[in-house]
C-alpha cells in the first residue's frame, strides 16, 4: 500500500540525512509503528507520505502510484492526519472541526451532519453534548478523540498519526489505545503511527519499524522484534523482560488447546480411552439435561476406581479468548491453579491453557531467553 | 463566561455610551443656549458644532479605513512563508515609527502637500498604519503552528487556511489594533485644523483667538468624548470576536 524506495531527506545540503536511504513497505490494513528515539527521523518519514515534506531523493508509492505525480491537496484529502497537539481549530465547534475534510470535499450539509454525529458516537462522545462545544471545553483525552474523528471524517484509506497519545496521562493513553485498536478492527485502515515508546509500538503495531539516526534498524512484527532484536540498540529500546512483553502480545485464542467432552454416564475406562486416543490430559464432562458439569483429568482417572461423577472438578473462573497470556498467568497465580479454561460467549468452554502452554509459547518465541528452559 | 455576565457587561457598555453622549450633548447645549456674551453667540451654533463633528469624523473615518486597507494586506503578505523572515524586522521598524510624534508627521506632510484636509488625512493614515500592521503581524504569527500544520496536513489549500483559520484567529488582535488606531486618530485629527483641514480643532483655534473658554473647551472635550466612545464600541466588538 505504501512503499518507500531508497528515500533520503536532507534538510540542508551539507547536513547529514534526517532520513537515510529508507526502504519500507507498509501493507494494506496494517498498523505500522515508526519507533525510535527523538530526532531519529520518524516525523520526517511520516510527513513525506502526505508531502508535507518533500523527499530529497528516492520514491514513495501509494498503491503503486508515485506520489510525486499526485497533487498534494488531493493526496492529503485522502489521508487522515492526527498530531500530538491535536491541531484542533480553537475558533470552530467540535462539529465544524470534524467536518473539515468533508467540507473541503464539498459534501452536502446533511451528509456532513450525519457523518459528524456518527463519528462522535464512534468516539464515545455524545453528539448532543459535544457537537457545539469548542475544543477548549474538552479534556485532553476528548480532544484527542476529536482529532481522530476529524482524521476519519471522509473515511480515508490511510491514516498518519504522529504521537497521537503522547501528551496524555498513562491511564487515558491506555484507554485511548484500547479504544483505537477496537476501532481499527472495524475500520481496517492502513496506519502509519509514530511513537518513541516501544511499549506502545508493541501494543499497537502489526509491524514495527525501528529507526535510528534516520536509518531503518529493524522491521518486523512485534513478536519478531521482541524475540530477535537486531542489535544492542533494539534490545535497549525494548528494555528488560522481553519474554514478559511477548506474553502481552499473545492472546489465549492463539495458543489454547481444544478440549473434548464426554457424557457423565460413561465409565471412567471409556473416558480414559478417549483421553489416550486424543492424546490430551483433560476432558469436559457434560450431562444431556444440565449441560457442562465440570472436568476430569488424566491423573485423577489413573489413580481412582470410581464413577466420573465422583471425580468431577468444577470449571472455576475462566479467561476469554482475547485475554493476554500475561493476564492468564496472573489469573493462574491468583487461583493457585496450573490450568485455566477459556470461555467465550454465553459460558461455553472453548479451550484450555496450562502453565506449560504459557511457558512454551514464550520460549518458542524467545530463543535468547534461558529463564524458561 | 456565562450568559448573565455577558448581558450585564453589554448593559454596562450601553449605559457608558449613553452617559458619554449625554455629557457631550449637555455641554454643547450649555455653550449654545447660555452664551457668555455676543462674541460667543456669534462664534458658536448647533450647526457649527455638528459640522465640525462631521468633518472630524470624515477625516478619522477615511484615514482609518485607508490604514485598514493597507495594513491588513501588508500584514498578511509579511506573514507568508516567503516574506516571514522580514516580519520581525518590520515589526521593529513599525514600533520605532510609532514613537514619532504625530505633530511631526503632520508638519512633514504640509511640507510637500500644502494645507487642506488631504494633508491631514494622509498624515493620519500613515500614523495609524502602524498599530494595525503591528497587530495583524502579531495576530497571525501567534496562531499555533500545530493548528496550521493540521490544516495543511488535512489538505486545506493555503488560501483557505488564511481565510478560515489564520484571519479568524487573528481577528480579535487585529480589531484591538484598529481600536488603538481609531482612538488615536480621533485625538490627532484635532491637528487637522492647524493645516486647514477643519474638524473640531477649529473650535479650539476660534476659542483661542477670541479668548472664550467655552468654545475652546468644547473643541477639546468633544474629541476626548468621541475617543472614549470609540474605545468602548471597539472594545465590545473585540470582546465578541474572542473565542
Ligand atoms: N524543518 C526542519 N529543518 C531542519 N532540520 C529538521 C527539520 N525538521 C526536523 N529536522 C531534523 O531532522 C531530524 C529528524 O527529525 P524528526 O523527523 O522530527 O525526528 P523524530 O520525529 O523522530 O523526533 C532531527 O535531527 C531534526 O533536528
Ligand atoms: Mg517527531
Amino acid at each position: 500500500m505504501i512503499r518507500f524506495e531508497k528515500v533520503v531527506k536532507k534538510y540542508n545540503y551539507q547536513d547529514k540525512a534526517a532520513v537515510d536511504n529508507l526502504d519500507l513497505h507498509i501493507n494494506k490494513g496494517e498498523i505500522c509503528m515508526l519507533v525510535g528515539p527523538s530526532g531519529c527521523g520518524k516525523t520526517t518519514t511520516m510527513k513525506m507520505i502526505n508531502k508535507l515534506i518533500k523527499a530529497t531523493t528516492g520514491k514513495i508509492y501509494i498503491n503503486e502510484m508515485d506520489i510525486e505525480k499526485v497533487d498534494p491537496i488531493k493526496l492529503r484529502l485522502d489521508i487522515g492526519y492526527v498530531i500530538q497537539d491535536t491541531g484542533l481549530f480553537p475558533h470552530m465547534t467540535i462539529a465544524e472541526n470534524i467536518a473539515t475534510v468533508p467540507m473541503e470535499k464539498g459534501w452536502d450539509r446533511n451528509k456532513i451532519r450525519h457523518r459528524v454525529d456518527e463519528l462522535l458516537e464512534l468516539m464515545e462522545l455524545d453528539p448532543e453534548i459535544y457537537r457545539d462545544k469548542k475544543p477548549k471545553d474538552l479534556s485532553g483525552g476528548q480532544r484527542q478523540r476529536v482529532g481522530v474523528a476529524r482524521a476519519l471524517a471522509a473515511d480515508p484509506p490511510i491514516m498518519l498519526m504522529d504521537e497521537p497519545f503522547g501528551a496524555l496521562d498513562p491511564i487515558t493513553r491506555g484507554k485511548l489505545q484500547d479504544e483505537f485498536l477496537r476501532l481499527q478492527e472495524k475500520i481496517g485502515k492502513t496506519i502509519v503511527f509514530v511513537t518513541h515508546d516501544m511499549d506502545e509500538a508493541i501494543k499497537m503495531g502489526d509491524k514495527i519499524a525501528v529507526m535510528r539516526d534516520g536509518k531503518l534498524v529493524q522491521f518486523g512484527t512485534p513478536n519478531e522484534i521482541l524475540s530477535n532484536p537486531a542489535d544492542e540498540f533494539v534490545s535497549e529500546l525494548i528494555g528488560g523482560n522481553g519474554s514478559l512483553k511477548i506474553m502481552n502480545l499473545i492472546k489465549c485464542k492463539d495458543i489454547m488447546r481444544s478440549i473434548p467432552n464426554i457424557d457423565v454416564d460413561n465409565s471412567v475406562d471409556e473416558a480414559m480411552k478417549l483421553l489416550l486416543k486424543l492424546g490430551v490430559r483433560n476432558i469436559l464432562v457434560t450431562d444431556k439435561g444440565q449441560g457442562l458439569l465440570g472436568y476430569v483429568n488424566y491423573d485423577s482417572l489413573a489413580n481412582h476406581k470410581a464413577t466420573l461423577k465422583e471425580l468431577l472438578k468444577p470449571i472455576g473462573e475462566t479467561v476469554t479468548p482475547k485475554t493476554t497470556l500475561q493476564d492468564t498467568l496472573s489469573k493462574m497465580f491468583s487461583l493457585g491453579r496450573k490450568t485455566v479454561f477459556v470461555s467465550g460467549s454465553r459460558g461455553r468452554v472453548d479451550g484450555i491453557i496450562t502453565m506449560d502452554d504459557l511457558l512454551k509459547a514464550v520460549s518458542d518465541n524467545d530463543q535468547s531467553s534461558d529463564i524458561i528452559a | 463566561m456565562t450568559k448573565a455576565q455577558t448581558s450585564s457587561l453589554r448593559l454596562r457598555d450601553v449605559l457608558s455610551i449613553l452617559f458619554i453622549i449625554s455629557i457631550g450633548v449637555a455641554f454643547s447645549i450649555y455653550v449654545v443656549q447660555y452664551p457668555q456674551d455676543r462674541i460667543v453667540e456669534r462664534f458658536i451654533s448647533y450647526s457649527k458644532i455638528i459640522n465640525a463633528i462631521l468633518q472630524h469624523l470624515y477625516i478619522v473615518a477615511i484615514s482609518s479605513a485607508l490604514a485598514l486597507l493597507t495594513s491588513v494586506p501588508l500584514g498578511i503578505i509579511l506573514t507568508r512563508p516567503r516574506f516571514k523572515k522580514y516580519s520581525t524586522k518590520v515589526l521593529t521598524v513599525v514600533n520605532i515609527g510609532q514613537t514619532i510624534p504625530s505633530l511631526a508627521i503632520v508638519a512633514l506632510f504640509v511640507g510637500f502637500l500644502g494645507i487642506g484636509s488631504k494633508t491631514a488625512i494622509l498624515a493620519l493614515w500613515i500614523y495609524s498604519l502602524l498599530p494595525i500592521l503591528n497587530n495583524t503581524l502579531v495576530g497571525i504569527l501567534s496562531v499555533e503552528p500545530s493548528v496550521i500544520e493540521a490544516a495543511r496536513g488535512m489538505g486545506m489549500p493555503t488560501k483557505r487556511i488564511l481565510y478560515k483559520i489564520e484571519l479568524p484567529l487573528a481577528l480579535p488582535i487585529i480589531i484591538a489594533g484598529i481600536r488603538t488606531a481609531v482612538t488615536i486618530n480621533i485625538g490627532t485629527a484635532i491637528l487637522a485644523a492647524f493645516v486647514g483641514g477643519g474638524g473640531l480643532g477649529d473650535l479650539i483655534i476660534s476659542g483661542n483667538n477670541v479668548s472664550r473658554w467655552q468654545i475652546l473647551m468644547l473643541g477639546a472635550t468633544l474629541p476626548a468624548l468621541m475617543a472614549i466612545l470609540a474605545d468602548i464600541v471597539f472594545g465590545v466588538v473585540e470582546r465578541r470576536t474572542i473565542i
